[in-house]
C-alpha cells in the first residue's frame, strides 16, 4: 500500500484515525502496531513474517546489550540485520558478477526484495548502536519495539527514525488540534508533490522514450528525472513526516530544499538528511572522520560514499552515483572550497553537478547511461529537433512549477503575507490550496487507472 | 480556529468519500472507458491484491475526477497531448506515433504471404486508410511521416495498390472515434470500383441517425465533447442480405442493439468480429468479394454489399487464417487488404 492511493486515503486512514482516536490512549500504540502490520501486508504479505522476526530478534538483541554491555551482541546484532540486507538486497547482484568475472554460470536465487528493508535494516542497527553507546535505553517492550520498527509512516521509504529520536514520544505522546493540523497541510503538500509534479514528469519522461534524441532532448529527460526523483522522496517524506504528526510523533525532517544547494557538500548537507546523518553517525565518525590523516579522511569519505551509493541498489550505477559523489566532495574540499561562495556560479555548478548525477541514478544501463551523458553532452546527436521543442512545449508549465518550488520563495511570501495586514484573508486562501492540492491529486491518482480500453477497435 | 478548520475539512473530506464509497452501489461497466469496472465480487478472490483496484474503480464520482485532471492538462499544464490524444477544435485525435518499422515489415511480410500462399489465382488489391493524425499540422505535433510508411508498404508488396489518401478529409471523420463515417466513404468506393471494376452506381439510401454517439477517442479526454451523428445507410438489398458471423451466427447488416451499447460503432457489421459471409441473393452477378479488414471495414463492407453476390470479411486480429482458409473460395475472386495506418503501426495483432 502507497499513501499516494484512493485504498490508503479512503479505507485505511479514516478506519485509522476513527479507531486511534476513540481508543483510549494506553492502548493507542497497539492500534498503531496493528495498522502498520496491516500497511505492510497489503504491499508484501508473507514478509511480514521477516519484518516481524527481525522487531524480535533486535529486541531481543537491545535488551542483551542494554544489560550485559557486550559488545558480541552487537557484533551479533549487526551480522545479523546486515546479513539479511546483504542476502536479500545483494545476493544476486554478487551472482552476477562472478558469472561475468570468473565465467561462471552460478544461477540466481529467486529472491523477491521485501519492501522496507533497507530503512528497517539500518533502524534497527541504530538502535542496537545507539543502546550501545548509551544514547538510547533499551526497549523493555516488545510491542513499542515493534511499534517503533513497523511504524506505517516510515517504514517503507523513510526517513530513517532514529530511536532515541522517537523513544519518548512511543511512550508518552501528546496528539493536539495544533499538530493535526500541522500535519495535514505537511501530508497533501507532500501528496501534491508526489503525484501532481513527480508522477506526471516521470509520465512525460516515459513518453519521450523512443523518440529521435537531440541534446536538447537530453537535457529534459536529465532535468525530468532530477525534479521526478526529487519531488517524489521529498513528497513521500513530508507525507511521512506529516502522518506523524497526526498521530503525534515529530520526525527529523529529511530534505532541506537540496535543489539550491550552493555546493555538494551543501547538497548533502539538504538531501536525505536521515541517511547522511546516519552514515556520518555510524561509519564516517567510527573511522575516525576528518581527525585523522588526510589519506585515512578520504579513505573515510571513500568508504561512507561507496555505502551511500551500494545503499540505493544493487546496481554498478548506483555505486559509480555514490562514487561520483565522492569526487567532488573531496575536489570541494581539498581544492576548490574557497572559489563556492554564495553566489549564482556557486548554484548553478551545483545544480548541473546534481542534473548529472540523477542521470547516473535513473539509468541502470551502463551502456545506454554512456550514451546518455554523451548525448548531454553534444557527441553525435543535433542540438535541437522538432521532437525535443515538442516535448520542452508539452512538459515546460511542470518545469516552471518544479523550478519555483525548489526553493523557499513561495513559503516565505506566504510567511511575510500570514504576518502582515491581510493575514487572515491569506491564511483562508492557504486553506482553500490546501484543498484544491487534495482534490487535484486524488483527480490525478483516479485518472492514473483510468485505462480505456479501445486498442482492441483499430 | 484555523487549525481546527483545517482538521475540519481534512476530515469531512475522507470520511463523507468513504462513507459515500461505502453506501453506493458498485458499477459494472465504465462507459467512457469501456470496459469492465472491478467490482466488490473480485475481493472475495484477493482482498489484499485488489482493494486499491476496487476503491479506484468505485470511487464516487469517479468520472468527474477524471474529466477535473484531463481538464487541468489541457488548460492549466498546457499539455499538447494527454493520454495519447490530441485535441484539435473539437476533433479528438489519436496520436500515432512514432513510426515502427519492425510493425510495418511485420505488416508487409503478413501481406505477402497471404498473396503467395492463398491467392495466386485472385485479383488482389491493398489499400490504406490514414489515420486522423495524417490531417495534422506537421510543424506542430508528433505525426507519422505517412507518405513514407504508405510508400514502404506499397513498393514492397505484390498487389495493386489503390491510394485514397487524398480523397479524405478530416471532417469525414468523427470528431470522437478514430473512423470514418460510412456516408464519407462514396468517394473512396468510387476509386476503389476504378480498380475492381465492380461497376459502381449510385443507389438510394435511408439515412438513419442516432445523434448520441460518444466514440472511443472521446473517452481518453473525458470532457465538454458533444456527441457526434453516427449515420447508417439501410435500403431493401441491407435489409434483406444474410449477414453469418462466425461467433454470433446470423445477425442483420445493421446490429441496432448495439447503438445503446458500450460502443455505439459496433451498430456496423455487429462490431469486433472474425470472419462474416455476406450473401446477397438478389445480386445481379456471381462476384465475390474477400475482404481483410480492420474496424473500419465494418463501415465500408455495407455500401459494397449491392455489387456482389458474396464478401467473405476476414479480421485477422480475431482469428488466424489457418483457420478459415478452408472455408474461403479466393480462386478468381476479388481480394481487398483495406487497413488503417493504426494497424500498419500495431501489427502485432494480426494473426495469419
Amino acid at each position: 500500500m502507497v499513501f499516494s492511493s484512493i485504498s490508503f486515503l479512503f479505507f485505511f486512514l479514516p478506519l485509522l484515525f476513527l479507531i486511534y482516536f476513540l481508543t483510549p490512549k494506553r492502548f493507542r500504540n497497539y492500534v498503531l502496531l496493528i495498522f502498520s502490520l496491516l500497511f505492510y501486508f497489503f504491499g508484501e504479505k508473507w514478509y511480514i513474517v521477516l519484518l516481524l522476526f527481525s522487531c524480535l530478534l533486535n529486541y531481543i538483541i537491545g535488551i542483551l546489550i542494554g544489560k550485559n554491555k557486550k559488545k558480541i551482541y552487537l557484533i551479533i546484532g549487526l551480522i545479523i540485520n546486515l546479513g539479511l540486507l546483504f542476502y536479500f538486497k545483494y545476493t544476486n547482484f554478487f551472482i552476477e558478477n562472478f558469472n561475468n568475472i570468473f565465467d561462471l554460470n552460478i544461477s540466481y536465487l529467486k529472491i523477491i526484495l521485501p519492501l522496507g528493508i533497507s530503512f528497517f535494516t539500518f533502524q534497527n542497527v541504530s538502535y542496537l548502536i545507539d543502546v550501545y553507546r548509551k544514547d538510547a535505553e533499551y526497549q523493555k517492550s516488545f510491542f513499542s519495539y515493534a511499534t517503533y520498527i513497523t511504524l506505517f509512516p516510515q517504514l517503507v521509504a523513510g526517513p530513517i527514525v532514529r530511536y532515541k529520536d522517537v523513544a519518548s514520544e512511543l511512550k508518552n505522546r501528546k496528539e493536539s488540534v495544533s499538530l493535526f493540523s500541522e500535519g495535514v497541510i505537511r501530508f497533501t503538500l507532500g501528496l501534491g508533490k508526489k503525484v501532481i509534479i513527480a508522477d506526471t514528469i516521470y509520465n512525460m519522461c516515459v513518453s519521450i522514450g523512443g523518440s529521435q534524441m537531440s541534446v536538447l532532448t537530453y537535457w529534459i529527460l536529465a532535468l525530468g528525472y532530477t525534479f521526478q526523483i526529487y519531488y517524489d522522496f521529498s513528497g513521500y517524506s513530508d507525507m511521512a513526516i506529516g502522518l506523524g504528526k497526526m498521530f503525534g510523533f515529530n520526525f527529523k525532517e529529511n530534505f532541506n530544499y537540496p535543489l539550491i544547494a550552493s555546493s555538494i557538500t551543501d547538497f548533502w548537507r539538504r538531501w536525505h538528511m536521515s541517511l547522511s546523518s546516519f552514515f556520518k553517525d555510524y561509519v564516517y565518525i567510527p573511522l575516525g572522520g576528518n581527525r585523522v590523516s588526510k589519506f585515512k579522511n578520504i579513505r573515510n569519505i571513500f568508504i561512507v560514499w561507496f555505502l551511500t551509493g551500494f545503499w540505493h541498489g544493487a546496481s554498478w550505477n548506483f555505486i559509480f552515483w555514490g562514487l561520483y559523489f565522492f569526487v567532488f566532495l573531496i575536489l570541494e574540499k581539498f581544492v576548490f572550497k574557497k572559489y563556492l561562495k554564495k553566489g549564482i556560479f556557486s548554484h548553478l555548478y551545483t545544480f548541473v553537478i546534481i542534473l548529472f548525477s540523477f542521470v547516473i541514478f535513473s539509468v541502470t544501463d551502463l551502456k545506454e547511461l554512456f550514451v546518455f551523458i554523451k548525448g548531454m553532452l553534444g557527441i553525435g546527436v543535433p542540438l535541437v529537433n522538432f521532437e525535443s521543442v515538442y516535448y520542452l512545449k508539452n512538459i515546460l508549465i511542470i518545469f516552471i512549477i518544479s523550478f519555483v518550488l525548489m526553493g523557499p520563495f513561495v513559503k516565505n511570501i506566504i510567511i511575510k503575507l500570514e504576518k502582515g495586514r491581510i493575514g487572515k484573508l491569506v491564511s483562508g486562501i492557504e486553506i482553500l490550496c490546501i484543498l484544491l492540492i487534495l482534490v487535484i491529486s486524488i483527480s490525478v491518482i483516479i485518472s492514473s487507472s483510468f485505462n480505456p480500453f479501445i486498442y482492441f477497435r483499430f | 480556529m484555523r487549525d481546527k478548520f483545517i482538521v475540519f475539512v481534512f476530515i469531512t473530506f475522507l470520511f463523507s468519500f468513504s462513507l459515500f464509497f461505502l453506501f453506493k452501489e458498485d458499477k459494472d461497466i465504465s462507459k467512457y472507458e469501456r470496459r469492465k469496472l472491478v467490482t466488490s465480487s473480485s475481493l472475495k478472490k484477493d482482498v489484499f491484491g485488489n482493494l486499491d483496484d476496487y476503491y479506484s474503480d468505485q470511487f464516487p464520482f469517479r468520472d468527474e475526477f477524471i474529466s477535473l485532471n484531463s481538464v487541468i492538462n489541457r488548460y492549466l499544464l498546457r499539455d499538447i497531448e494527454s493520454n495519447n490524444v490530441y485535441v484539435l477544435d473539437d476533433y479528438v485525435i489519436e496520436k500515432n506515433y512514432p513510426m515502427n518499422m519492425k510493425s510495418v515489415d511485420n505488416f508487409v511480410n503478413k501481406i505477402n504471404y497471404i498473396n503467395e500462399e492463398f491467392l495466386s489465382n485472385s485479383k488482389v488489391y491493398l489499400s490504406i486508410i490514414p489515420d486522423k493524425s495524417y490531417f495534422l499540422d506537421d510543424d506542430k505535433y508528433l505525426k507519422l511521416d505517412f507518405d513514407s510508411l504508405i510508400n514502404s508498404v506499397r513498393n514492397r508488396v505484390d498487389v495493386s495498390y489503390i491510394d485514397i489518401k487524398d480523397l479524405l478529409d478530416l471532417d469525414d471523420y468523427y470528431r470522437t472515434d478514430i473512423h470514418i463515417k460510412q456516408d464519407s466513404y462514396f468517394k473512396v468506393i468510387e476509386e476503389l470500383d476504378k480498380y475492381l471494376n465492380f461497376n459502381y452506381k449510385e443507389i438510394d439510401y435511408k439515412r438513419v441517425n442516432y445523434s448520441n454517439f460518444y466514440g472511443a477517442s472521446s473517452s481518453k479526454v473525458p470532457s465538454f465533447f458533444k456527441p457526434d451523428d453516427l449515420v447508417y445507410l439501410t435500403n431493401k438489398i441491407t435489409d434483406d442480405v444474410q449477414v453469418k458471423h462466425l461467433e454470433f451466427g446470423l445477425k442483420d447488416v445493421y446490429d441496432k442493439e448495439k447503438l445503446y451499447g458500450v460502443d455505439s460503432y459496433d451498430v456496423f457489421l455487429s462490431g469486433p468480429s472474425s470472419f462474416i459471409e455476406i450473401i446477397n441473393g438478389e445480386s445481379e452477378n456471381s462476384r465475390e468479394l474477400i475482404v481483410f479488414r480492420d474496424s473500419f471495414g465494418s463501415s465500408l463492407v455495407p455500401i459494397l454489399i449491392p455489387f456482389y453476390s458474396k464478401i467473405t470479411v476476414v479480421d485477422l486480429r480475431y482469428i488466424s487464417l489457418e483457420i478459415v482458409k478452408d472455408y474461403i473460395d479466393f480462386d478468381g475472386n476479388d481480394v481487398l487488404f483495406l487497413y488503417s495506418t493504426l494497424i500498419i503501426n500495431n501489427s502485432s495483432t494480426l494473426k495469419v
